[in-house]
C-alpha cells in the first residue's frame, strides 16, 4: 500500500526529468515565491495544483481552518521568514466551502484538542450568531462563516506586527481572501484584498451581513 | 413506434448563453419544467421509452447536480454580499437552499425509478410508486423554479456588477470544461 507511494514519485520525478533535465538542479540552488499560502489541511484543496503553480513558486502553511492565529508561533515563524526573507509579494488566504473545522466549530459535538484550535472561529460564529442563525439551511450557514474566517484571518494579517512593519518599510505586499469549493475546483475572490494599513481599516469598517 | 420516433430529444443548452449567466440559469429553469413535462409523460406510458428514460438520468447525474452548484456556491454567495437589507434576500435563499437538499433526495429517488424501468424494460406506469415520486419531484421544481424566477433572478440582475457578472459566467463555464480567459476563448 505505502509502496505505491514511493513508486509514484519514482514516476513523478523521472517524468520531470524527462521534460526538463535540469530541472531539479535549478530548483535546489533557490527557492524564491513570490506568494504565501494559507490554506486548510483538507485533502481536497491542494494547494499548488488548483494555482496552477511549480515547486519553488508557492510558500505554504496549512492548518485545520486555513487559520492565522497571532499567538502560534508555527504560523508565525512562516508569516515572519516568507516576509523578511523570501519577501513575498502577496499572502493568499484560501478557505473552503464546506471546511470540516468550521462544520466542528459551529456544532456543539466535541473532538478533543481540536476544539481548542478552532476556538476563534466558534467565537467568530458566536460574534455574529443572530444573523448566522438566520440562515436556516446548515450547510449554508458553515459556508457563511467560511467566508467569515478568510476575512477574519485577512484582517488579523493585516494588523500582524510583521507585516505593518513590512508595509512602514516600504515593502510591497498584498493580503487576499479567497475561498474554494470542493464541488467544483474553483476559487472565487472574495474582494477583501488590502495593501496598507488603511485598507485594512477600511475593511475592518465594512459590514459583514446586509443589515449590519 | 413512430410517435416514438418523432419524438423530440431535450434541448442542448446553447453554450454562448453561458455569456450572460443570469439568461443561461434562466434557461436551465425552461429546460428543468420541460424534464417536469417528460416525467410527466413518461409515468403514464407502459411502454420503455430506453432513449427517454436515459436522458433523463443523464440529466440527473450531470445537469442538475451542475446547476445547483452554480446557485448554491456561486450565485447565492455573490447575492449574499451584494443585496441590500431591503431585498431581504436571507429568508428567500433560506428557502431555496431547503429546497435544493430536498431536490437530491427527490431526484435520487426519480433516477432510481429510472433505472428500475430499464432494468425491467417496462414504461413508469408499471411501477406502483412511480405517480408519486414523479408528483413530488414536479411539485417541488415547480414551486422552486417560480421563486427563482420571479425574485432571485431579477435581485441579482438589479445588485450584480458586470464584473460580478464576467465572473460569474468564467465559472459556469469553467463547471461545464470550456476555459475562457478575459475577452476570448480557448
Ligand atoms: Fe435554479
Ligand atoms: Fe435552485
Ligand atoms: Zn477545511
Amino acid at each position: 500500500m505505502i509502496d505505491r507511494l514511493l513508486d509514484n514519485n519514482l514516476s513523478w520525478a523521472a517524468t520531470r526529468v524527462r521534460i526538463d533535465p535540469g530541472y531539479f538542479q535549478r530548483l535546489s540552488l533557490q527557492q524564491s515565491p513570490e506568494y504565501l499560502w494559507i490554506g486548510c489541511s483538507d485533502s481536497r484543496v491542494p494547494a499548488n495544483e488548483i494555482v496552477g503553480l511549480d515547486p519553488g513558486e508557492l510558500f505554504v502553511h496549512r492548518n485545520i481552518a486555513n487559520l492565522a492565529p497571532p499567538r502560534d508561533i508555527n504560523f508565525l515563524s512562516v508569516l515572519q521568514y516568507s516576509i523578511d526573507i523570501l519577501k513575498v509579494r502577496h499572502i493568499i488566504v484560501c478557505g473552503h466551502y464546506g471546511c470540516g473545522g468550521v462544520r466542528a466549530a459551529l456544532t456543539e459535538q466535541r473532538y478533543g484538542l481540536i476544539d481548542h484550535w478552532l476556538q476563534p472561529v466558534a467565537d467568530l460564529a458566536h460574534e455574529h450568531e443572530s444573523h448566522l442563525q438566520a440562515i436556516s439551511d446548515f450547510d449554508t450557514r458553515v459556508n457563511v462563516a467560511c467566508e467569515h474566517n478568510v476575512r477574519t484571518q485577512v484582517e488579523s494579517l493585516g494588523k500582524n506586527p510583521f507585516v505593518k512593519d513590512a508595509w512602514r518599510r516600504g515593502q510591497k505586499l498584498s493580503i487576499h481572501g479567497w475561498i474554494y469549493s470542493i464541488r467544483d475546483g474553483l476559487l472565487r475572490n472574495l474582494e477583501i484584498s488590502v495593501d496598507r494599513p488603511k485598507a485594512v481599516d477600511a475593511l475592518s469598517k465594512r459590514p459583514w451581513f446586509p443589515d449590519d | 413506434m413512430a410517435e416514438k420516433a418523432k419524438r423530440a430529444g431535450l434541448e442542448p443548452m446553447p453554450l454562448d448563453l453561458l455569456n450572460e449567466p443570469l439568461v443561461w440559469l434562466f434557461a436551465e429553469h425552461y429546460r428543468h419544467r420541460d424534464i417536469c413535462a417528460r416525467l410527466t409523460r413518461l409515468s403514464t406510458e407502459v411502454v420503455c421509452d430506453e432513449p427517454a428514460l436515459r436522458e433523463v438520468i443523464d440529466f440527473f447525474e450531470i445537469d442538475l447536480p451542475l446547476h445547483i452548484i452554480d446557485e448554491e456556491d456561486d450565485l447565492f454567495p455573490l447575492l449574499r454580499r451584494r443585496c441590500e437589507p431591503e431585498d431581504q434576500i436571507e429568508r428567500v435563499l433560506g428557502m431555496l437552499s431547503l429546497d435544493h437538499s430536498r431536490d437530491q433526495t427527490a431526484a435520487a429517488k426519480v433516477k432510481d425509478l429510472m433505472e428500475r424501468a430499464l432494468e425491467k424494460q417496462t414504461g413508469l406506469a408499471c411501477l406502483a410508486d412511480a405517480g408519486t415520486i414523479i408528483a413530488n419531484f414536479c411539485a417541488l421544481q415547480k414551486n422552486h423554479i417560480a421563486l427563482e424566477n420571479a425574485v432571485v433572478l431579477p435581485i441579482a440582475r438589479l445588485r450584480l456588477s458586470d464584473s460580478d457578472l464576467g465572473a460569474l459566467s468564467k465559472r459556469l463555464s469553467a463547471r461545464r470544461g470550456r476555459f475562457v480567459t478575459t475577452g476570448s476563448e480557448e
